[in-house]
C-alpha cells in the first residue's frame, strides 16, 4: 500500500534531485496579526515555505496579500508570534534582542524606497554597512568602490544623494545591502526604479551572489523583466500562499507530461496548470503502489525511481512491464471509472506525482484536442 | 578618500543643511547669554555685597557672633581687639565703626532740609591700616578735621545729589548727618549693594561726635563692629585664626578674608530670595536651552526616520543610536557654547559700563555655564531619542 498520501505539491520541488542545500529559510504554520482585540485581524495564515541556500525567490500577490508582511517577518523585522520561523539557522519565535541584531548583520536589506543619508556620500552610505561588520577598511575600500563602479556609479561614488539621479540612489542602495556579503537579501520591488539595463546588471550580480557566495535572495517584484532569474515563484492571495512553484522543477514536470501522447497538444499554460494541481506521493521498495481491482482514483506520473506492472488473471500473477522516471500509470481506471486492471509494485524506493481524478477529468473536458488524442491513444491500444 | 575611523554622522547630520545649524547655534548660543547673565549678575551683585571686605586690608577679620550680615548692627567691645594683639603671629588690630539707621544724611537748601536718607558711616582711626583704597588713604589727613568726611561717588544719585568731580564745589554743600553740620572734604569709590545706599568714610574721632549714643553708656568707641587684624611676616593664617579664636571670649567670630566673604556672600545667597531668583533664572535659561535643543535633535531624528529605521535593519544596536544621540548633543553644546559665550563676554562688557556692577566672567562662572549646556543638550538628546528607538524598520518595506 501506499506509504505516504502526502499534500506536497509536486511543483514545490522537494523531491526533485540534485545537490540538496541547507534551507536558509524555514517557515512552518506561521500566522500572524495585527491589531489588538476587537481590531485583531489576521494577516498570514498557516503558512509553510522552504526556501534552500543560493535559491532566488520572487515572492508576488496582489497588494495586501501579507507577502510584505511575510518579508519582513523573515527580515526579522517584526516579532513571529505563531508557528515556527528559522532564518540562518535561528529559530526566530521568541528570540533576544541580541540574537535578532546578529541575525540582521547576516542579512541585506533593499528597501523600496533608498533611505539613503543626505549628509553622507554614495561611498560613506554604503561604508555604513561595511563598517557595521568591521571589515577591514582596506578590503571594503575595494569592495565599496567595485560594487559601486559595477552598478555604473563609478564616476559618482564621492556624490551626495542630492546630486543623484532617483535610479542612483536606488543602486548605492542596493550596493550598501550586498557590501558585506550577506548570506540572505531580501529586497522589496528593487528594480521598480531602474531601466531595464541597470534593472538587469542589478539581477545579474543578484545571480552571481547566489551561484558563487552561495546567497539566498528573496524579492517581492512585479517586474517581469526580472522572473526569469527566479529559482521558485512564490505566490500570496490573503494571507495564504496559494503557490509556491520550484521553476526548474516545473519545467521537468511539463517536459515529462509533453513526453507523454496523452499531453502532447497541450500548451505550456495547460501543462503548468496540471503540474499545479499534481501532488507528491512517495513509496518504499516493493511497495504496492496499485491493488488490481481497486477502484482508480489517481493518475501518476514517475519523478525518480521505477515500478514493475504486475496483471493477475486468477491463476497467477504475470509480470507484464516495467515502467521508470517519466512514464506514467493509472490512466485507464479514471478514464473509463473501472477498477484497476493491473497491479504496480516499487521496484525501489520512488516518488510519483499525482493526479487526483477530478482534475484528471477536469483537464480532459477542458481540451477537446485532448479528448480527441485520448481517445486515438485508447484506440491504438486495442 | 581615507576614513579614520567611523563615518562621523553625527557630524555630517549635524552639519548638513547649514540654516538649520545657524538656527541651532543661534538658539543653544542663545540659552548660553541667558545663563550667563543670570549668573553674571549673581556674581555682580555678590561682589557687590562684598566690596567692603575686598577693600579691607588685613588677613583676619574679628566680628560679633551676632553679625549675620555686613549691615547688621551688632558690635562688641574694643577689649576683644587688645586680646586679639597680644596673640604671638597678630602685628596689630584695628577697630572699623558703622552705622547705618541713626545715619541719616540731609541736604539744607535755603535754610530748609530735605526728608534725609541713610547713608552708611564708616569710622577708622586715621593712620591704622584699614583701607586698601588709595583715595582714601591719601586723604585722611583732610578726615582729621572734626566734623568732616569722604562721600562714596557711587553713592545713588537720586537719594545723594552732590558734585562728584568737583571738591571744591562739595565742600560747599550744606549737609546735616545724624542732625549735625558736615563738611564734605573729599570722594572715594566703594560702591552700592543691597543694604547701603551710599558710603561715607570719617575719622573715630568725629564718627564718635556724630554717633554718642550708639553705647548707652560710656564711651561710643568702646563698641567695634569689624576688626581688622594684621599679621606678622612669615605668620601662619590658619593656625593664627585658630589660635584667635581659643583666645578670645565666645562672644566673637575669627574669619579670614575668604571666610568672611563666603559669610557674607553666602547669607545673601541663600537667607535672602536672592539666590532663589538667580537659581530660577538659571533654570529657566537651562528649560528654554533644553526645549531649543530637544527641537533640533527631534527634527533632526524625525527627518531622518527611515534611514535610521534601515541602520536598525542592519542590525545597528540601540546602543550605536545612544552614542550617535550623545555625540550630536555634546557638539551642539559645544558649537552652541561658543559663540554664545563671545556674545556674553560683549554683554557683560557693555553692562558693567551701563551699571557700574563688576561683570567679570570667572572661570568658575564659564565651567558653570558650559556644564550645565552639556547637560542641557545632553538630556534633551535623551528625550529625543524615544523617538529614535521607537523607529520601525517593518515600516520600510
Amino acid at each position: 500500500m501506499m506509504t505516504s498520501q502526502s499534500t506536497i505539491p509536486a511543483t514545490k520541488g522537494s523531491f526533485a534531485d540534485g545537490m540538496r542545500l541547507p534551507r536558509t529559510v524555514k517557515v512552518r504554520g506561521l500566522n500572524h496579526y495585527f491589531g489588538d482585540g476587537e481590531l485583531r485581524k489576521q494577516a498570514l495564515f498557516n503558512n509553510h515555505l522552504e526556501v534552500r541556500r543560493g535559491e532566488i525567490v520572487i515572492m508576488t500577490g496582489p497588494s495586501g496579500s501579507g507577502k510584505t508582511t511575510l518579508l519582513t517577518l523573515i527580515g526579522t523585522l517584526r516579532t513571529v508570534q505563531e508557528g515556527s520561523l528559522n532564518v540562518l539557522g535561528n529559530e526566530l519565535l521568541g528570540a533576544s534582542t541580541d540574537l535578532i541584531v546578529r541575525i540582521r548583520r547576516e542579512m541585506g536589506f533593499i528597501f523600496q524606497a533608498h533611505n539613503l543619508f543626505e549628509s553622507l556620500t554614495a561611498y560613506q552610505n554604503v561604508n555604513m554597512a561595511a563598517e557595521l561588520l568591521k571589515i577591514d577598511p582596506m578590503i571594503a575600500d575595494g569592495r565599496i568602490k567595485s560594487l559601486l563602479t559595477r552598478l555604473g556609479l563609478g564616476e559618482r561614488i564621492h556624490y551626495k544623494p542630492k546630486s543623484l539621479s532617483g535610479g542612483q540612489k536606488q543602486r548605492v542602495a542596493i550596493a550598501r545591502g550586498l557590501v558585506h556579503k550577506p548570506k540572505l537579501i531580501l529586497a522589496d520591488e528593487p528594480t521598480a526604479a531602474l531601466d531595464e539595463k541597470s534593472g538587469r546588471e542589478v539581477v545579474t550580480l543578484f545571480q552571481e551572489l547566489a551561484r558563487d557566495e552561495g546567497c539566498t535572495i528573496i524579492m517581492v517584484t512585479h517586474d517581469n523583466r526580472i522572473l526569469d532569474v527566479a529559482d521558485r515563484i512564490v505566490n500570496m492571495v490573503d494571507g495564504y500562499i496559494t503557490s509556491d512553484v520550484d521553476v526548474q522543477e516545473a519545467s521537468v514536470i511539463c517536459e515529462f507530461l509533453m513526453e507523454i501522447p496523452l499531453f502532447s497538444d497541450l500548451n505550456a499554460d495547460s501543462l503548468s496548470k496540471i503540474a499545479d494541481q499534481m501532488m507528491v506521493h512517495e513509496a518504499r521498495e516493493g511497495d504496492r503502489v496499485i491493488r488490481q481491482g481497486d477502484p482508480g482514483d489517481l493518475f501518476y506520473l514517475i519523478r525518480s525511481g521505477s515500478v514493475d506492472v504486475i496483471v493477475d488473471d486468477g491463476d497467477q500473477s504475470t509480470k507484464v512491464a516495467e515502467l521508470r522516471q517519466g512514464q506514467y500509470f493509472g490512466e485507464a481506471a479514471l478514464i473509463h471509472d473501472e477498477p484497476r486492471n493491473a497491479s504496480i509494485v516499487a521496484r525501489e524506493d520512488s516518488v510519483f506525482y499525482a493526479l487526483e481524478k477530478v482534475d484528471f477529468r477536469d483537464v480532459l473536458e477542458k481540451s477537446a484536442t485532448f479528448e480527441q488524442q485520448l481517445r486515438q491513444a485508447l484506440f491504438n491500444r486495442q | 578618500m581615507k576614513l579614520f575611523g567611523k563615518t562621523p554622522l553625527a557630524w555630517k547630520n549635524l552639519t548638513h543643511d547649514w540654516r538649520r545649524l545657524a538656527v541651532a547655534i543661534a538658539g543653544i548660543g542663545f540659552a548660553v547669554l541667558l545663563m550667563f547673565t543670570q549668573v553674571g549678575f549673581q556674581n555682580a551683585l555678590f561682589d557687590s555685597q562684598a566690596k567692603l571686605i575686598d577693600d579691607l586690608q588685613g588677613e583676619i577679620f574679628i566680628v560679633s557672633k551676632a553679625k549675620f550680615t555686613l549691615a547688621a548692627e551688632k558690635r562688641f567691645p574694643i577689649n576683644r581687639l587688645m586680646q586679639a594683639q597680644s596673640v604671638p603671629g597678630v602685628s596689630g588690630a584695628y577697630p572699623i565703626y558703622s552705622e547705618l539707621t541713626t545715619s541719616v544724611l540731609r541736604k539744607i537748601e535755603r535754610g530748609i532740609g530735605n526728608r534725609g536718607f541713610p547713608i552708611r558711616s564708616i569710622g577708622f582711626e586715621p593712620g591704622d591700616p584699614i583701607f586698601q583704597v588709595d583715595a582714601i588713604n591719601d586723604q585722611v589727613q583732610q578726615l582729621r578735621q572734626p566734623g568732616t568726611a569722604l562721600i562714596d561717588r557711587k553713592s545713588k544719585k537720586k537719594k545723594f545729589v552732590f558734585p562728584r568731580d568737583d571738591d571744591v564745589k562739595l565742600a560747599e554743600q550744606n549737609l546735616e548727618l545724624a542732625g549735625k553740620k558736615l563738611q564734605l572734604v573729599g570722594t572715594f569709590e566703594l560702591g552700592t549693594d543691597f543694604a547701603h545706599d551710599g558710603n561715607l568714610v570719617m575719622s573715630a574721632d568725629s564718627f564718635a561726635d556724630y554717633y554718642p549714643h550708639r553705647k548707652r553708656f560710656g564711651d561710643p568707641l568702646s563698641v567695634i563692629d569689624i576688626g581688622v587684624v594684621h599679621l606678622t611676616d612669615g605668620a601662619d593664617l590658619n593656625s593664627t585664626r585658630d589660635l584667635l579664636e581659643q583666645t578670645l571670649t565666645k562672644d566673637v567670630d575669627v574669619l579670614t578674608r575668604d571666610e568672611f566673604r563666603a559669610a557674607e556672600v553666602g547669607f545673601w545667597d541663600e537667607s535672602t530670595p536672592i539666590g532663589t531668583v538667580f537659581l530660577f533664572g538659571k533654570i529657566i535659561g537651562f528649560i528654554v536651552g533644553m526645549v531649543i535643543c530637544y527641537q533640533v535633535i527631534y527634527s533632526d531624528i524625525a527627518d531622518h526616520m527611515p534611514e535610521f529605521a534601515t541602520l536598525k535593519a542592519m542590525g545597528y544596536p540601540s546602543l550605536y543610536f545612544v552614542r550617535l544621540i550623545v555625540v550630536e548633543a555634546l557638539l551642539l553644546a559645544v558649537i552652541g557654547f561658543i559663540p554664545g559665550t563671545a556674545v556674553s563676554r560683549a554683554l557683560y562688557g557693555w553692562l558693567a559700563g551701563q551699571t557700574g556692577l563688576l561683570m567679570n566672567m570667572t572661570v568658575d562662572g564659564v565651567l558653570f555655564v558650559l556644564v550645565a549646556t552639556i547637560a542641557m543638550c545632553i538630556a534633551s538628546g535623551m528625550l529625543a531619542l524615544r523617538k529614535l528607538l521607537a523607529a520601525d524598520p517593518a515600516s520600510l518595506f
